[in-house]
């Protein structure tokens, strides 16, 4: 029980802290949900960065520490850029105690790192569309096809993951496939056993 | 009937069943026929199907490596998300769209793409997959449900996807299909044992392991086997003919790893090597003028064996990496 106690407090901790280059990085102005009418062009601009006037555009890939109770690091941003070295572990706040049902550890595990990671996005020359602004529902035609040409040029869409993080969730979809594979096992005795 | 006539004959039978021998195939029991439980009643049958079919939530950011329903409904605006499939080596992946409800004028996107992709690294890379890298994605917004089944060409896929209104989503069924000859794999686990083999196919196959391992080639065959005979061996290495390396490195993309070891002549026993990298790849490279076979097993590094390497081991390298 108090493991997903712990968890919380790291995560509420890791929000309150002052880090303001994080909180700049993870800013992401204006809510989507508040959708203005759209100010970006094209809804098939993917990742096409929000406008944040007051901030300064991102440039630099920043390492974001994500307390699991192991060393972690998540690359954001540009994906040329060397990762940053890995901070020593911090204490666990996961050890000790009794551990959560699997799928609890799951959605902690999952909900915790969603808040840190972010897919990188691409670096549109927003400079170029100063006329496009504004003119989202009337794209023609040809514009369609010359954004797909652009779209297939253009770097492609990835994920930021390290292997450890990586190999972590891929231990725990095969437990949930071992489970899924036992509690079929389970069924089908009981049905043979009628 | 003579004796020469009967030898003959005799010969000739012989022969036509050693060329029988050589093609290979697979009987596959047809859909409809295949009976897995034939001692079972109807009822039991009914019951037992009804049971299979396995359902769940899909999170933001998810792995899943078996097949059932899954269904990703917002509660709130997820922007950045991403979902990993992978089956057995031996399975193809098949992303069907059961329901898509998302906003693709407003931003939301859903693509599927045929292999894995970190940081910009792809598996399969693009030298040994047949798509162009643009060609791997589909994009639901701009196919639709034109391409409502979508199944990859090795085990491994993952779909990107952005849903901003709270109760759009989508469903999907992850169903697997049988694939004879595995060319590229990701091992799901850090231990096992597999035969990698490329029959006349020009192409290269890579089968990767994302774990510091000890591998194991037990046997490698670069040729074709005919009767008792190895025919002369192609002239592999220095990237020429058929062969097959081992790679190293810390990315999925085994385009940019470093070749370990180079094994360009076939032989039986044992050949171990400790691979202290975060990615471990046999990679076969094929002519197809022949059948080429590798054997290998693999198991995880113990921590001391990454402390204190010895004997026949590759760290240095990783270990600069990071």
């Amino acid at each position: 029980m108090r493991l997903p106690l712990l968890v919380s407090v790291g995560v509420l901790l890791m929000a309150v802290l002052p880090c303001p280059p994080c909180r700049a990085f993870l800013s992401r102005g204006p809510s989507p949900g508040a959708r203005q009418i759209p100010q970006q062009p094209q809804p098939l601009d993917f990742f096409q960065p929000r406008p944040q006037p007051e901030q300064p555009q991102q440039s630099q890939p920043r390492p974001v520490l994500l307390r699991m109770g192991e060393e972690y690091f998540l690359r954001l941003g540009n994906l040329n850029k060397n990762p940053a070295a890995p901070l020593s572990p911090s204490s666990s706040p996961l050890a000790g105690g009794s551990r959560p049902s699997p799928d609890e550890a799951a959605a902690n595990f999952f909900r915790a790192l969603l808040q840190q990671l972010q897919l990188p996005r691409r670096s549109f020359d927003s400079s170029a569309r100063p006329a496009e602004r504004g003119a989202e529902s009337a794209i023609g035609v040809h514009q369609e096809a010359t954004e797909r040409k652009r779209r297939s040029e253009e770097p492609p869409i990835s994920l930021d993951l390290t292997f450890h993080l990586l190999r972590e969730v891929l231990e725990m979809a095969r437990a949930e496939q071992l489970a899924q594979q036992a509690h079929s096992n389970r069924k089908l005795m009981e049905i043979i056993g009628k | 009937m003579s004796s020469t006539f009967k030898l003959q004959r005799h010969f000739i039978l012989i022969f036509l069943t050693a060329l029988r021998g050589e093609s290979r195939y697979l009987e596959l029991p047809d859909a409809a026929d295949h009976d897995p439980f034939p001692l079972f009643s109807a009822n039991l049958k009914r019951e037992l199907e009804g049971e299979q079919l396995y359902r769940r939530a899909l999170r933001c950011l998810d792995m899943l490596s078996l097949q059932g329903q899954f269904t990703f409904t917002a509660n709130r605006p997820q922007l950045h998300c991403a979902a990993f499939f992978i089956s057995e080596p031996e399975e193809f992946i098949t992303i069907h769209y059961d329901l898509v409800s998302i906003d693709c004028q407003g931003g939301d996107f859903l693509k599927v793409f045929d292999g894995w992709i970190l940081k910009g690294e792809k598996f399969p890379s693009s030298q040994d997959h047949p798509l162009r890298t643009p060609e791997r994605y589909v994009d639901f917004c701009e196919s639709g449900l034109t391409r409502r089944s979508i199944r990859s060409s090795q085990n491994v896929a993952m779909i990107f996807f952005r849903v901003q209104e709270p109760g759009n989503g989508f469903t999907l069924t992850i169903k697997t299909d049988p694939n004879l000859f595995p060319c590229n794999v990701i091992s799901q686990t850090p231990n096992g044992r597999f035969s990698l083999v490329v029959p006349h196919q020009h192409r290269n196959c890579s089968f990767s392991i994302i774990y510091p391992v000890v591998i194991k080639i037990s046997d490698l065959t670069l040729g074709h086997l005919n009767g008792f005979h190895l025919k002369k061996p192609s002239a592999g290495c220095g990237g020429v003919g058929d062969f097959v390396e081992l790679l190293g490195g810390t990315g999925l993309d085994s385009s940019k790893m470093m070749p370990l070891a180079d094994l360009c002549y076939p032989f039986h026993g044992p050949a171990q090597m400790k691979i202290g990298c975060d990615n471990t790849v046999v990679r076969m490279v094929s002519s197809g003028k022949h059948i080429n076979r590798v054997t290998f097993e693999y198991r995880q590094l113990e921590p001391y064996e990454l402390e204190n390497p010895s004997g026949n081991s590759i760290r240095e390298f990783c270990l600069s990496r990071v």
